[in-house]
Formats: C-alpha cells, structure tokens, sequence
C-alpha cells in the first residue's frame, strides 16, 4: 500500500515506513537510545531527501522519548537537575545545529556532511563501545569477585568551576560539563535528525560517571526537549518537516519499543552494549562504502525554484 | 485551542486519507466539458498566451474543428493515495493526417549538482543552474518522429533535445563542461520519470480517431502542464489545440502542504503535538498489552 508523503512530495510503501520506525523503535526499547541513527540513513537509502528524512526524524524522536520517558519518569529514573543542565546546552547546539543545516543545504553539502558526519561519529563510539564491553566481559569471567573500583575516577573536568551537586547521580561536578555535552548533542540533533542517545548515553556514563540506572532516563528528558526544538525550527526554518512521514514512524516505533525493552530486560547490560556497538559499526560501515564507491550517477538535482 | 483541533483534524484525517482518496480520484471517466479552446481558435487560451515559452505560432484561420481533443481527467490530483497517474487523450480530426501530442510541465530554476573524487569519497563539487527547464516534457506521436520532423514542422514541436537546446545556464561556464551539465540533468528527469526516453505512441482508429496514454510519475511537481496535440499533413500543422491541465494536491495532502508552505512555526507545533500524543498513548498502551 502506497501513500503520498506531502512534504517530501513522493509516495511511498507504507509497511516499508512503519518497518523502518518498528526497527528504530526496537533499539529504543533495547538500548534506550532513539534508533534515529539508524532509521535517518536507511530513509535516505529508500530515497526520501536528506532535509525530509532529518527533520521528519526529529518529529519521530519527540514521541519516541515521550513514551519511554513515561516510564523512567514513574520509577523515578529521572534526574531532573541534570537534564535541566544538559537541556541549557542542548537547546543552544540544536537551535544553531538548525542555522548550521540551512546552511549546508544551501550550497548543496548537506548529503555530505550527513553521511560523515554519521560515518565518523558511528564508528568511534561503535568501536569504543565494543573495546569497552569485551573488556568488561573478560575481566567479570576471569574474576567474577573482583571488588568495584572507585564510583568514577577524577580527571581535570572536575576542576572546572561552576560546580553543582546532582543528588540522584552521586555527583559533583562542573555544570560546563554537561552543558558542553548538551551542546554538541543539540547540534548533532538538528544537523542528523537524531536524539543523539547513542552519544549522550556513553557520554554520561563515561564522561560524567553517571550511574547507569537514571542515564537512560535523564537522556530521554533531555532529548525530548531537544527533539521538540529541533522540529520546530525545521519546520519554521526549512518546511521540512513531513508530518506524515513522521506519524508512521511513530506508530512503527510505539510497537517496537515495548518488544525491544522487554528483550533488553532479559539480557545482560554487556551483551547488550557488545550488541549495540556491532549494530552501530555495521551502519558505519555501511554508509563509508556509500561514500566511497562510484556512484551510479554522477549528477543529481538541488532545490528547484519555480519562475516569477 | 486551534491547534489541538488541528491534530485532531489531521490524525483522523491520516487514518482516513488512504482509504477516502482512492475513489476521489478514480471518479477521473467523467468527462469534464474542455476549458476552451477545442473548437474555438487556439492561441486565445489562457494558459497558453500568459506562458513566453510557448511560440505563438499556432495557426489561428481554422474555423471548422479539424482537431477535438478531450483528456479523460481535467486535473492531475496528488492525493494521499496518489503513486503516479496515466491520463488518456483521445479525440478525432479531419483526415488523412498525423497527430503529434506534446505534455510540457511549468518551467523553473533546477539546480544540477555534480560528484567528483575527493580524497577517494564522492561529493558534490560542480553546480550549474539552468533557467526554462520543463518540470516534464513527453511527446507522443502516431508515426515514427524523425520522419513527422525531418518534414519540418515549422519548429513548433521541439523533441526533448531541442527543447534542452533553449534551456539558459546561469552563470559562465566552458562550453563542453556546459553540455555535460544539460546530459546530467536530462538523465536525472529520465530516471524520475519526468522525460520519458521513448516517445509514446497514439494510436489511430477508422481513420480519424486517434488515442494515447500520457503517463506521469508519482514525483509529480506541482503546477500548470501544458497538452499540445497538433495535427500534422505532410509535414505541415494544420491544427492545433492546446489543453492547459493542472496538477496539483488536493484534499488533506493539500491542506498539510498548505499549511506548511503558509505558517511553519504552527505547523511546527502541530507536529510536535502530534508526536507528543501520539507517542504518550502508544506507549501507555503497548506497555498494557
């Protein structure tokens, strides 16, 4: 069944859609992450152009993490003053992650800069991912007693002034750090249409030593916001907002989800991040094949303008 | 308050739109009475004379209707159903004769983007502008082109080639990168179907009724097409009738598109109201079952 998306001004098979945000709504569920990162290039493979595929992304994401926000939220895995900090950061990256799109769009770099972009980001925090989870792995058969190290060790980011205490995540630190963080991932949202879990949630696991149980949850609530602004800037900015598109996204993904979380419910955490990491690199690898082979057409169209 | 109805409006509208359009646009066989311009002489049509690109030159002294063309649907409806659309021309003429039909979409600025080899990774380093570019161009004809051409029909029927011959770049560039420019866009239109490689072919029946399938894709830009069907005896046009046919979205695609076009910051909003409600109910009732 094929259905006109009015935006992106083609038709498209709808079980193809709802697939693709079922899949990305799976990895919500699995990982805590929006799967964004994997359903943007797979919508850009399928032929919906970059700006549609983004920002329609950005719509997905909003309801993505309102509904498993839901439920950190209700077991109180939210850590509300740390999400308000990151969301400082993350509305100004994804308010000049907007301008930044428009830009590149204008002098016809966008699909570049996207493929990337993803290429770059995906295969550090794949591989670091894999190092980190193999390492875990190894070390727990050899030595299943070994004593916890200490809860995060300092580094020179702790001397950052500008220090809050975060009850819920045990922590003192700098707020630059997570408002720094916040940014970059509010500018890698506008720019790739993604929540930007899959760097916010190492992120806050590695870089400001959160502990795992409200990471998911803080990332959603910050996400949301951050999703929610993008959105509305593409929409106002660039009109590339296909609400259609989105919607069936969103139904795909509000069955995903559920399916997705209650199989990570069944896993262990290190399998899982040893999963997500294979998953993240095989899109990498994906796309830099994408970008290094010869294209079956050299040519393509930029934006067309209607004549006075 | 206005918003909320919006979302409303537009997630009923969702669930309805597949099944609702479908008969919307397939009630097409009704024949709607033609604009103008059948029997009357032609280049007094409106659509025509208000676009340049058309030549002028269509022979105004016929006062008996040598030439009637109808087309099954007066309008080109993008629905939410719409995956592209055959639309039939048929109509009769005085023989002996041969009719050329020519579908010219409107004509805009296209932007030709070309890859090059950086660093071993392909992007995007050529641009090159063109002005006049048809939005869709197809000709189809009851006879082999070449041979109806070849006689000259004063250059008013242009094939695809010719018609590329006047399109204008913006800008400088050396003459042979230029013409590898216009290739590059002729074979982006080709493969989205919007200049159809091969010509079509009308088919002639008792001598003097003559039909052919105009196809279009579902990648349809929207805007006024232009139909010229010409009659043509050796090699002379002796008729013609120009039929403007408009193409455009209608019911909900239309409103959405609208609405985005005229007011983005609320169409903004809407999606992320949508997005919101959407996504609250269906979690809280998935997780229930």
């Amino acid at each position: 069944m094929e259905i006109y998306l009015p935006i992106a001004e083609q038709s498209m098979n709808v079980f193809v859609l709802l697939g693709l945000g079922g899949a990305a709504g799976l990895l919500a569920g699995m990982f805590g992450v929006g799967g964004g990162f994997l359903a943007t290039p797979l919508l850009i493979f399928v032929g919906i152009p970059p700006a549609v595929a983004v920002a329609s992304q950005a719509n997905q994401v909003v309801a993505n993490s309102i509904s498993s926000l839901q439920v950190h939220w209700r077991r109180g895995n939210v850590d509300l003053r740390m999400g308000l900090v990151l969301l400082l950061g993350g509305m100004i990256g994804s308010s000049a992650g907007v301008s930044l799109f428009t830009y590149l769009k204008n002098i016809g770099q966008i699909d570049f800069v996207i493929a990337v972009l993803y290429v770059v980001m995906l295969s550090t925090i794949g591989v670091l991912m894999l190092v980190e989870s193999a390492r875990t792995y190894i070390r727990r058969r050899r030595n299943p007693e070994a004593p916890r190290g200490k809860l995060h060790t300092h580094y020179l980011v702790h001397r950052l002034p500008l220090k809050l205490r975060f009850y819920k995540s045990k922590l003192y630190i700098s707020a630059l750090l997570p408002i720094g963080i916040g940014f970059v991932i509010g500018v890698l949202s506008a720019v790739l249409g993604v929540g930007g879990g899959f760097v916010l949630v190492p992120a806050m696991i590695y870089i400001l030593g959160m502990p795992t149980a409200v990471v998911i949850g803080t990332s959603n609530f910050q996400i949301l916001f951050v999703a929610a602004n993008v959105t509305f800037l593409q929409a106002a900015t660039n009109g590339t907002v296909d609400v259609v598109l989105a919607l069936l996204l969103i139904l795909g993904g509000v069955v995903g989800a559920p399916i997705g979380s209650r199989l990570a419910a069944k896993l262990p955490g290190v399998v899982l991040r040893g999963l997500m990491s294979v998953l993240i690199l095989v899109v990498a690898v994906e796309l830099l094949t994408e970008l290094l082979r010869t294209p079956s057409s050299l040519y393509s169209l930029g934006f067309r303008q209607v004549m006075p | 308050m206005r918003a909320w109805s919006i979302i409303v409006a537009l997630l009923i509208g969702l669930l309805l739109a597949g099944p609702l359009a479908a008969p919307t646009a397939a009630q097409g066989p009704r024949i709607e009475p033609p604009a103008g311009g059948i029997f009357g002489p032609l280049p007094g049509t409106g659509a025509q004379s208000s676009d340049p690109s058309v030549p002028p030159s269509v022979p105004s002294q016929f006062e008996t209707p040598d030439l009637i063309v109808d087309l099954s649907r007066p309008r080109v409806s993008i629905t939410s159903a719409f995956q592209g659309e055959s639309i039939l021309l048929f109509g009769m003429f005085d023989p002996p004769g041969e009719i050329v039909v020519v579908v010219v979409g409107p004509p805009a600025r296209e932007t030709v983007l070309r890859k090059q080899r950086v660093l071993g990774l392909w992007l995007n380093t050529g641009r090159q502008a063109f002005d006049d570019v048809p939005a869709y161009y197809s000709i189809a004809a009851s006879q082999p082109l070449q041979r109806l051409l070849a006689r000259s029909a004063g250059g008013e029927i242009l094939s695809l080639e010719d018609r590329m011959q006047s399109v204008r770049s913006v800008g400088q560039r050396e003459h042979d990168d230029l013409i590898r420019f216009r290739l590059g866009l002729v074979e982006v239109k080709r493969r989205e179907g919007l200049f159809p490689a091969a010509i079509g072919q009308v088919t002639i029946q008792a001598n003097r009724l003559f039909r052919v399938e105009l196809p279009f894709p579902s990648r349809l830009p929207e805007g006024i097409y232009e139909v010229r069907t010409y009659l043509l005896r050796e090699g002379k046009i002796v008729a013609a009738v120009s039929r403007p046919l408009p193409v455009g979205k209608v019911g909900f695609s239309a409103q959405l598109a609208g609405w985005a076009d005229n007011d983005g910051p609320l169409y903004g909003l809407g999606a992320i109201i949508m997005a919101l409600v959407v996504g609250w109910i269906g979690g809280a009732v998935m997780r229930r079952i």
